[in-house]
């Protein structure tokens, strides 16, 4: 394909990729069954006091002593929305961890979670994440340059063997077809 | 989300799995493992909230879209836009990579039980979910490395030997 169309494709792709966002970042609160931590921040927690909600929050304090740990919500700014008592976390958090919280809403900004899930247990579980993340990201970004390479000049990446040489290798040598590369 | 390493290696074993019945060349493999980073490009929010883009565009924008099986769709298609030709083939190797991120992504731990809305924009629902995982256990890279040492022994002792 030429390098002029597949730009113009390439730009009307990322203008749908941007109205996807777009939509998704409209409809999203309309539609997640759960009071988001935009929708916390502008009408208060108190709003939702008696509705069973799933919560996504930051461990600020374990009381181990009353079995309550204290959450912080946040919302698309990363600001607090609300800090929360939630009792019934069966899990062993620190402080700095992610929890999800679900369970019924009482009056003072205190939850009895029905079923809660540690997310992150500390932020340790966070760094863990994120460096196997990146190990994972150079893998395939470095198994990918291993086979492909990019061509300045067609601004385009190209395999390093191309299709006749593989079509080349004879076939009744199952090792070698299986170099695949 | 599970840790990326998990996916990679996972769209890697799977890959290898259907290579014994269709031979694969080694870049679409490398292809399909770069098409299992693509749903979590979201985690751009690291470095740029989706509050500050909001702010910046004036507009709403929430980048958890990129996500979603729509998301997926329109980045397999930009994918397959920066290769000289053979566009089809790798825009089903980018979107086969990043299905296998969503379908794992789709059994993970939610409290409540349904899993995130994946499906956007073809449905807003929430499917159930036997919430299997959490992303920070290392039990989920200890299997994703077993069944991709497991595939790769039978591949180079049982398959290639025939």
């Amino acid at each position: 394909m030429r390098l002029a169309r597949r730009v113009a494709i390439a730009a009307v792709l990322l203008t749908a990729l941007g109205g996807l966002c777009v939509h998704y970042g409209a409809t999203y609160d309309d539609n997640w069954p759960h009071p988001t931590g935009d929708q916390i921040q502008q009408e208060g927690l108190e709003s939702f006091t008696g509705d069973r909600v799933l919560l996504f929050g930051e461990v600020r304090a374990v009381n181990g002593d009353a079995e309550t740990i204290t959450i912080h919500v946040v919302d698309d700014n990363d600001e607090v929305a609300a800090e929360l008592e939630v009792r019934g976390v069966d899990d062993q958090v620190a402080p700095g961890g992610v929890v999800q919280v679900y369970g019924v809403l009482e009056s003072g900004a205190v939850m009895d979670a029905d079923r809660t899930v540690v997310v992150n247990r500390d932020p340790s579980a966070t760094t863990y994440k994120l460096v196997t993340s990146v190990v994972g990201l150079l893998l395939a970004v470095g198994y990918f340059l291993q086979q492909w390479r990019f061509d300045v000049r067609g601004l385009a990446f190209e395999p390093r063997i191309s299709d006749s040489e593989l079509e080349s290798e004879p076939e009744t040598e199952p090792a070698e077809v299986r170099q695949r590369g | 989300m599970a840790d990326l390493l998990s996916h990679v290696l996972l769209v890697y074993a799977c890959c290898t799995i259907a290579s014994w019945y269709r031979p694969i060349p080694d870049r679409w493999i490398a292809v399909a493992m770069i098409g299992s980073i693509l749903p979590d490009l979201n985690r751009i929010t690291l470095l740029v909230a989706n509050g500050t883009l909001e702010a910046t565009l004036g507009i709403p924008f929430n980048v958890d879209a990129i996500s979603t099986l729509g998301g997926s769709i329109v980045l397999a298609a930009i994918g397959a836009m920066v290769v000289r030709d053979r566009h089809r083939r790798t825009f089903a190797a980018l979107f086969a990579g990043a299905l296998s991120h969503l379908l794992v992504d789709g059994v993970k731990a939610y409290a409540d039980g349904a899993a995130g809305a994946w499906l956007y924009p073809v449905t807003w629902v929430r499917h159930p979910t036997p919430s299997l995982y959490v992303s920070s256990d290392p039990a989920v890279l200890a299997v994703a490395v077993s069944v991709t040492l497991l595939v790769l022994a039978v591949d180079r002792y049982a398959i290639r030997t025939q």
